[in-house]
């Protein structure tokens, strides 16, 4: 097992070099905006452009700038300082990032209790009143956009311009402190944010346990006099989990590069807000670093997934 | 909450049923539509909300909260260049000269005493100081003509990144590029504490006088902003020390840490303003920016049904269209001083025949282009350049304009008689263009600037002509291709140009001197227009001052509007809401609440 982590770790670590060339060539080639000439106003002469050319290391080489990028990246954990505004884009990230995992993590346990939840009742009563009424929830909560939803329960349940005062409203998360008082603000966001996914979660495992449910080994287990409970939890949810696990890995990651949309409605200072900003402004050194930290994240979140394949499925072995 | 939520929730449950009717199970793209952001706001002419605030009643103390959806450029009064930037300078910072709220066209002394001292030859410009103004801590002490002298020299350095040098660069001995380090310039004396003169190279003393209301003007302590200044870039962005009723919340050691880049900025009161030496009323105690307030619907609504807030910038039209119907008292309206167009590459035949280009300007539907952009409540459509509520408008013609046919107020949607007509002056019997070019239009490849340039090309299109459309990212529009003149673009499918000051020279000369188009670099004469006759006058013209000035101006407006080298298509308004109990003040110069004047009914 531990040569495995360390042979995917290292694995990890080539993709990020890839993503960090393939970002950095997607700037060079495709149209885009010259740094220099954003920064140098409305009537800039050549001289000017030159100078802020020179002053952002633009008139290097590409292969040179590359090199510099990733040594500082490696060394320093430096990813530059943003062109907008010159902040460190470390600090810019990383200022952001624990906003994102709360919201992203509180989320996933929302839309995986639930999604799970609903997956069996569903799946066990296949066909009544409570597998299609919940099937046709899980439609409503899937055809609904994120930004619909944020904006309708803001309109209808935040404290300042809801119908019903009960949650707290748009920007309440960056006033809170502590971790309670942060938690209380994020309720609505999670619920929001966990919609869609807990509707996906419980049609996917309801689909799954359908499948497993009529396997020869759960029939053998009922043979065998195990209680329903125990063959639909122990042996049929055990093995038809592992593919929700898989996609569970791979939303918490991709959404630690941001759920745009949620941070947006909510105003929750997170990296998606970050990475959509600088993409608005053609700021190269954040776009860079969001996309770096989106890599990998999903490439850990896989990784996690891939062990914790092994505990839930013995038939798995590294 | 208000009818228009009902009616949203209304609307978004109907859609939700057909979207569950449809049965199509998949999720929507998430697009995000709102925020449109289109420049508004009214003018007195055209019998929009006025600014009347700045004369009511208003009481001291309480605190502000601004909701912005995008932060400063820059803190640095020698680096910022934008709207949100402005803001917050012109309260934390006094300059040599500014502008009341009330009076967006003749600026007042503010650090300054007294008018410029301008030369006969209009070579030197001398500025007296007004004593008893000092820096906030922990600087704490008076200002001084030096400061403003450092502010000036710090503004060439490379590492500061002044954004408007070619305003300043007529000082003698001012550095033709960036320089490494803050270089002196012999050009600016300081011959006692409270005066500085200026000698130019050239006789522009009355449109550099008019640039004494930038940001560059403010002071900067030298033997504090120094170890700043001498990293590259700057560091002086978060160690600001400010001169205004405001400054950004520091500690002991200037850090500003009332500044959270891409979050939020607190303004609390400067301990060494002294009101005796300023003119603004800073009535309310502190303001707290959010400028992260992402949603512009939400943050709109929060700002309408709460209390104690402003929004920044405009509003989500479907925001301004309610308060323009039904929260009347929540607003106001200034012109943003400037305009907007679809600038025509006069060097592409058939381009380069004026009759052609009145044609396409008197068939062309503006009212489309402006719809594109929010319509009839965010902007007013231009008859010629010189915007409203700037010198030289009432000069050149007012909302009428000089009376082309081609751009006239009766033509709005376009008229295609007259348009033919001129295409049969141009030698076209048709009435059409019969060309088999293809022409290349280039615009960003977002709204508002996609749709408006869709308009345009249709418009072009009715004349007979065949137009390619490239739609390119926002950045690449002027820099990669409209301001290049090799790329040989026909139309540009977008320009706007707004004031940096209240000079006519600084609206017109840039975007139509034919002497101003580089050999190489950015040009800003999109339409490559060389029409001697305005040259010459522009020469002239720049070397006036008082009313000959407006109306040299004013003349030259005319000419350009008759060489109709561009279609201008909106003179912008921006749209201000406030909560209730805010009594909102809108500074007419960076077209922005004054957070000065701005003050919470108690």
């Amino acid at each position: 097992m531990a040569a495995y982590i360390l042979r995917r770790l290292l694995w990890t670590i080539i993709l990020l070099l890839v993503i960090t060339a393939v970002t950095f060539l997607i700037f060079y080639v495709l149209p885009s905006g010259d740094p220099a000439k954003l920064r140098a106003g409305r009537t800039p002469s050549p001289e000017q452009i030159a100078a802020i050319r020179h002053q952002l290391g633009l008139d290097r080489s590409l292969a040179y700038q590359y090199w510099d990028y990733v040594k500082k990246i490696v060394t320093h954990f430096d990813f530059g300082n943003s062109y907008t505004n010159n902040e460190p884009v470390k600090t810019l990230i990383f200022d952001r990032l624990p906003n994102t995992m709360f919201l992203v993590l509180g989320a996933a346990v929302i839309w995986f209790v639930v999604g799970v939840f609903i997956g069996i009742v569903s799946a066990v009563a296949r066909g009544s009143f409570w597998d299609r009424s919940l099937m046709g929830a899980a439609l409503l909560a899937i055809s609904a956009p994120v930004y619909w939803l944020g904006l309708v329960s803001l309109y209808l349940f935040s404290d300042d311009i809801g119908v019903w005062h009960i949650f707290p409203g748009a920007g309440s998360y960056q006033d809170a402190s502590g971790f309670i008082a942060k938690a209380h603000t994020l309720i609505l966001p999670w619920l929001v944010l966990a919609a869609a996914f807990a509707a996906i979660y419980a049609r996917l495992l309801r689909s799954n346990l359908l499948d497993t449910l009529g396997e020869d080994y759960i029939r053998t287990a009922r043979a065998k006099g195990l209680s329903e409970r125990r063959v639909v939890l122990r042996h049929g949810v055990r093995s038809a989990i592992t593919p929700v696990i898989t996609v569970l890995g791979l939303d918490i990651g991709i959404l630690m590069g941001g759920a745009i949309l949620t941070e947006t409605v909510f105003n929750i200072d997170g990296v998606g807000r970050l990475s959509y900003d600088a993409i608005q402004r053609g700021d190269l050194s954040t776009i860079q670093g969001t996309t770096l930290v989106l890599a990998f994240a999903v490439a850990i979140m896989s990784l996690v997934v891939d062990i914790v394949y092994a505990f839930l499925d013995p038939r798995v072995r590294y | 909450m208000s009818r228009s939520h009902l009616r949203f929730l209304l609307a978004s449950a109907l859609a939700v049923v057909a979207l569950v009717v449809a049965a199509c199970g998949g999720s929507d793209n998430n697009s995000s539509s709102s925020s449109s952001s289109s420049s508004s706001s009214p003018t007195k002419t055209a019998g929009a909300n006025n600014n009347s605030a700045a004369e009511a009643p208003a009481t001291k103390g309480g605190k502000l909260t601004v909701l912005a959806g995008t932060d400063v450029d820059f803190l640095d009064p020698g680096h910022t260049y934008y709207t949100t930037g402005y803001m917050i300078a012109y309260s934390t910072q006094r300059t040599l000269y500014s502008f009341k709220p009330q009076d967006s066209v003749k600026p007042v002394p503010d650090i300054a005493d007294g008018e410029p001292q301008v030369s006969s030859d209009k070579k030197t410009i001398t500025v007296k100081i007004k004593p008893g103004i000092k820096f906030s801590p922990p600087v704490n002490r008076e200002v001084t003509s030096k400061d403003i002298k450092y502010a000036f020299e710090r503004f060439f350095s490379v590492n500061v990144g002044g954004q408007y040098p070619g305003y300043f660069n007529m000082i003698v001995g001012a550095p033709k590029e960036p320089t490494k380090g803050v270089k002196p310039i012999s050009g600016i004396e300081t011959p006692d504490n409270n005066t500085i003169v200026f000698h130019l190279s050239e006789p522009a003393a009355v449109p550099f006088a008019a640039a004494l209301v930038m940001p560059i003007t403010a002071p900067v302590p030298e033997e504090y902003a120094s170890k700043f200044d001498a990293k590259s870039p700057s560091t002086y962005n978060t160690h600001v020390v400010a001169t205004g009723p405001y400054m950004v919340q520091n500690d002991a050691s200037g850090n500003t840490v009332g500044y959270k880049p891409g979050k939020s900025i607190s303004l609390v009161r400067n301990p060494n303003w002294d009101p005796k030496t300023d003119y603004r009323p800073a009535w309310v105690d502190s303001v707290f920016m959010r400028t992260n307030a992402s949603d512009g619907n939400v943050a709109s609504n929060q700002v309408l049904d709460g209390n104690n807030m402003i929004f920044e910038g405009n509003p989500p039209a479907n925001i301004i269209k309610e308060v323009a119907t039904k929260r009347k008292d929540q607003f106001v309206q200034v012109p943003s001083g400037g305009y907007r167009y679809f600038p025509i590459n006069t060097t592409i035949k058939p381009f380069d025949n004026i009759n052609v280009r009145r044609a396409i300007s008197a068939g062309f539907d503006r009212n489309a282009a402006r719809l594109a952009r929010g319509g009839k409540f965010t902007a007013d459509l231009p008859t010629h350049y010189l915007p409203p509520d700037f010198p030289g408008f009432d000069e050149a013609g007012g909302m009428n304009g000089p009376g082309f046919d081609f751009l006239s107020t009766k033509n709005e949607s376009g008229d295609m008689a007259l348009a033919a007509s001129y295409m049969k002056k141009a030698g076209y019997p048709s009435g059409k263009y019969t060309g088999n070019e293809t022409f290349l239009m280039v615009s960003a490849n977002v709204d508002p600037n996609k749709a408006q340039s869709e308009v345009a090309k249709a418009q072009f299109e009715k004349l007979g002509f065949k137009i390619r459309l490239r739609l390119v990212p926002q950045d690449a529009v002027y820099n990669d291709w409209c301001q290049v003149p090799s790329k040989k673009v026909a139309v540009c499918g977008g320009a706007g140009w707004f004031k940096d000051f209240a000079d006519p020279q600084s609206m017109l000369e840039p975007v139509f001197a034919g002497y101003l188009i580089p050999k190489s670099g950015l040009n800003n004469n999109m339409a490559q227009l060389r029409d001697p006759k305005v040259d010459a006058a522009m020469k002239k013209a720049a070397l006036l001052d008082g009313d000959a000035r407006l109306k040299a101006w004013a003349d030259i407006d005319k000419m350009i509007t008759g060489d109709a080298a561009t279609i201008p298509f909106v003179w912008d308004k921006t749209t201000l809401i406030r909560s209730k109990n805010v009594n909102g003040v809108a500074n007419g110069y960076y077209t922005d609440w004054d957070l000065s004047w701005t003050s919470v009914k108690q």
